[in-house]
């Protein structure tokens, strides 16, 4: 058990390096929103993993929190993003 | 038992981020990186919960993780559709096929709906 959850991390950890290349590394505002929402995703499947490590719940309302402030960001994002293209024609 | 069976299936969630991580960074253009990172993600961490309430087995595990899902999948779809609707109207990438939506779009704000229904009638 403990070794497949040591994978579990291990494989969450090259998701999110991923991600986070994507962020840094992204060509436009809408690349890096993307990546944030997928690294949001990857923190919250890494709270859960760590949850089923020590078997017990107290973290778990973090995850929660974590997806609905992945969710209002992404939405105030696009907002961002479909609003700032007015003053600039190019975006 | 139970709990190979969780760490199995933590395992399978994780390979779906580390694959949609690996997408996001290999595919071409901003919609295949919305693909890849919209879907495989969400049914990790769905895959994650089940493995979660199979090896914490009480109620309070067993019911947040039923609103972690719920929540990702009513969520996750939302944001997508707005971020892609603002990559569409801001930024106009390069599409393959036949742009459909300009057809709708074009009829202006507020007149989304009927267009619609008025295309869909007369086919």
């Amino acid at each position: 058990m403990l070794v497949l959850i040591a994978i579990a991390f291990l494989l969450l950890a090259g998701g999110a390096g991923c991600f986070l290349y994507r962020l840094f590394r992204g060509p436009s505002v809408a690349d890096r929103v993307i990546a944030l929402d997928g690294f949001l995703m990857t923190v919250t499947c890494g709270i859960m993993v760590e949850v089923t490590r020590e078997e017990s719940v107290t973290s778990l309302d973090t995850v929660l929190v974590v997806a609905v402030a992945a969710f209002v960001g992404t939405g105030v994002l696009a907002r961002y993003v479909e609003r700032r293209a007015d003053e600039s024609e190019d975006g | 038992m139970m709990d190979v069976i969780a760490g199995v299936l933590m395992v399978f969630g994780s390979t779906l981020v580390l694959l949609a991580g690996v997408g996001v960074v290999r595919s071409w253009g901003i919609y295949a990186r919305m693909h890849s990172a919209a879907k495989a993600p969400t049914l990790g961490i769905l895959t994650i919960a089940v493995g979660l309430a199979l090896a914490v087995r009480s109620t309070t595990a067993l019911v947040t993780a039923l609103l972690i899902v719920v929540l990702q999948l009513v969520t996750g779809p939302v944001g997508t559709h707005l971020l892609g609707r603002a990559v569409y109207r801001r930024m106009r990438p390069e599409l393959d096929g036949v742009d459909e939506l300009a057809r709708d779009e074009s009829v202006g704000d507020g007149a989304d709906s009927c267009a619609g229904a008025e295309t869909e009638s007369g086919r």
